[in-house]
């Protein structure tokens, strides 16, 4: 079997097959930029499990982790970087695939 | 060797159906403060524009005044309330919703000028304002 004829499964986004990375990140796709206590509360996941899934998003740079302050309250802010947002376009894309759903 | 886990089209599926209703669900939280300023601020200035048309002496004073201070209020606390994910606002949609308040703000003000105590222009001026607010306000909840 060449490359081309392997199952679309193989181009799945590994760092996305994770359920609570694949959630974290199909919450900012339309919101864009999301709060911390936002994604934590859509994706129903404890501050230290999403500090870690973030942790290791940013570092494979799917994610854009900001800083700020509202007054003396520290904000922290996520949202998708270019390169978070292929590798999402192209995981559904596959899905999609193996769904049998070819209209997208 | 195969690494990759075995999916099927039924879990494809069901991964595809969650992935939107997350998104959708994270996207329609977070809409709420932008669809209230939206119509908090198109109804402050078309009722506050409506007062300063009609009103002369003291009452135009206080019309004018209220009217600065509930636009200035209702902007830090939209600044506020959005802190953290302005990103969202900044975009060609926000700046059509501006520009199509400012026009209808600016017609509304120079019935103020102008055509002082026509109720029928500071009508039409300020419904002008009412209308745009709630068509802006209709298109961000859909969008």
């Amino acid at each position: 079997m060449t490359a081309t004829e392997q199952h679309p499964r193989h181009r799945l986004d590994d760092l996305l097959q994770n359920p609570v990375r694949f959630s974290i990140v199909a919450a900012l796709d339309r919101a864009g930029t999301l709060g911390f206590r936002e994604v934590r509360d859509a994706v129903e996941i404890t501050d230290s499990t999403l500090s870690k899934q973030v942790a290791l998003l940013e570092s494979a740079g799917y994610l854009a982790v900001g800083k700020s302050f509202a007054g003396k309250m520290p904000r922290t802010s996520l949202a998708l970087t270019r390169q978070g947002r292929a590798a999402w376009a192209g995981h559904l894309a596959t899905l999609r695939e193996i769904a049998g759903d070819h209209s997208q | 060797m195969d690494t990759s886990p075995a999916i099927t089209a039924e879990e494809a599926r069901l991964l595809l159906g969650r992935a939107d209703r997350l998104s959708r669900s994270a996207h329609n939280a977070t809409r709420w403060p932008y669809i209230a300023f939206i119509l908090a601020f198109g109804v402050a200035t078309s009722m506050g524009t409506f007062a300063m048309a009609l009103a002369t002496g003291d009452a135009f004073g206080v019309a004018y005044v209220g009217t600065l201070f509930v636009m200035f209020a209702l902007l830090i606390f939209f600044m506020v309330s959005i802190t953290g994910r302005s990103a969202f606002s900044r975009s060609r949609r926000w700046t059509g919703y501006v520009a199509s308040w400012f026009v209808t703000y600016a017609a509304a003000i120079s019935v103020v000028i102008w055509a002082h105590g026509s109720v029928l222009l500071a009508g039409l001026a300020s419904g002008l304002i009412l209308a745009v607010a709630m068509i802006c306000a209709g298109r961000e909840a859909r969008a």
